[in-house]
């Protein structure tokens, strides 16, 4: 996202969540949960009552915070905000979608995959040849 | 003086043809490079799936056994607090990893001092050899060798381990435990597939510069 500033090299960054409470809750087990003084999170939980502005305020919050590195999407919620994801161009934070208890992955769907499956159009291979 | 022409134009053909070799050269590792890096982060992807799997289902036995009120959402720490795994991230400046790399720290906490050495390095393959995936073990058998004190680190480890699962309660399942380490190795997973989808998105776009280069 433009304007967004460089994490210094070596610096300490931050793993950001988007994604169902079990795969939250897991990742918190393992120490990447952050709070800071203002009681802003580097998780979000999606459930039934979570609403897309929530999600895409999220996605454009993490993806803007100078100290995180990483975001992590459960791939049906990311589907959710399917134009935002594919958008996102930039290396840092990387955008990972992960898949979800009660949604399995599904490369047809993953932005990255769906940004180079075009180099193996016949298309591609075909004007490599002239 | 027409010899030295002629040797002197051949010796330029030569030099010609060397850079288009070269050229044609470079164009096929970067091509075997996205290669790689493709099948590594596939692979990755499959081998989390794997992973996550089995921390959620170690979560719902933890649930089932401790109860669903002692293992929720509403039960997260709001209080303000540190992330103790968090990543580093360093900038390269050579020619062939002009980009980003993650490196997973582990259970660092400033305040111990400890941090430097729960550092897991998950190294990019650089060469021509292609992706090399590695499938780490459990945490304690990678502490690197220091001046005797690794029973140190890994009480500290633990230590902080449980202070993660405080939130739940002081006595945990089992099941609870094993569950925070599956989610521990998906991290290390997680941060192979950043550094490795870093690197195909980087060689896709060479790849794609050529083919365009090519076609013009």
């Amino acid at each position: 996202m433009a304007g967004r500033a460089q994490i210094p090299n070596k610096s300490s960054a931050l793993i950001a969540m988007i994604a169902d409470e079990d795969t939250v809750t897991g990742f918190l087990m393992a120490g990447v949960g952050n709070v800071d003084l203002r009681r802003k999170t580097n998780y979000l939980i999606v459930d039934s009552k979570t609403t897309v502005k929530a999600i895409e305020d999220a996605f454009k919050e993490f993806t803007t915070r100078e100290d995180i590195a990483i975001v992590l999407i459960s791939q049906y919620v990311a589907n959710m905000i399917r134009f935002l994801v594919d958008s996102y161009n930039n290396p840092i934070p990387a955008i990972l979608e992960i898949p979800s208890k009660d949604h399995p992955y599904d490369p047809a769907h993953d932005s990255v995959l769906s940004r180079v499956k075009y180099l193996f159009s016949t298309e591609s291979v075909a004007s490599g040849r002239r | 003086m027409e010899e030295q022409d002629q040797m002197q134009s051949s010796i330029e053909v030569e030099e010609v043809e060397e850079q288009q070799r070269e050229g044609k050269r470079l164009e096929e590792e970067n091509v075997v490079r996205f290669l790689d890096s493709l099948d590594s982060y596939v692979t990755l992807l499959d081998s989390l799936s794997s992973t996550l799997r089995q921390g959620w289902l170690e979560l719902a036995s933890a649930r089932q056994s401790m109860g669903a009120s002692r293992i929720n959402g509403a039960l997260l720490d709001l209080k303000s607090h540190s992330a103790a795994t968090s990543l580093q991230v360093t900038h390269h400046d050579d020619e062939i990893l002009n980009q980003p790399h993650f490196t997973l720290c582990k259970w660092a906490s400033s305040k111990n001092g400890y941090g430097d050495e729960k550092l897991r390095e998950n190294k990019l393959q650089t060469n021509s050899d292609g992706p090399q995936l590695r499938h780490r073990s459990q945490f304690a058998e990678k502490i690197p060798e220091t001046k005797g004190a690794p029973l140190i680190v890994d009480d500290q480890v633990q230590k902080e381990r449980t202070k993660s699962l405080s939130m739940f309660g002081t006595l945990v399942s089992p099941k609870l435990r094993a569950a925070q380490l599956s989610f521990e190795t998906a991290l290390e997973t997680l941060v192979e597939i950043a550094n490795v989808r870093l690197t195909m998105l980087s060689t896709s776009d060479q790849v794609r510069k050529e083919l365009e280069g090519t076609e013009g």
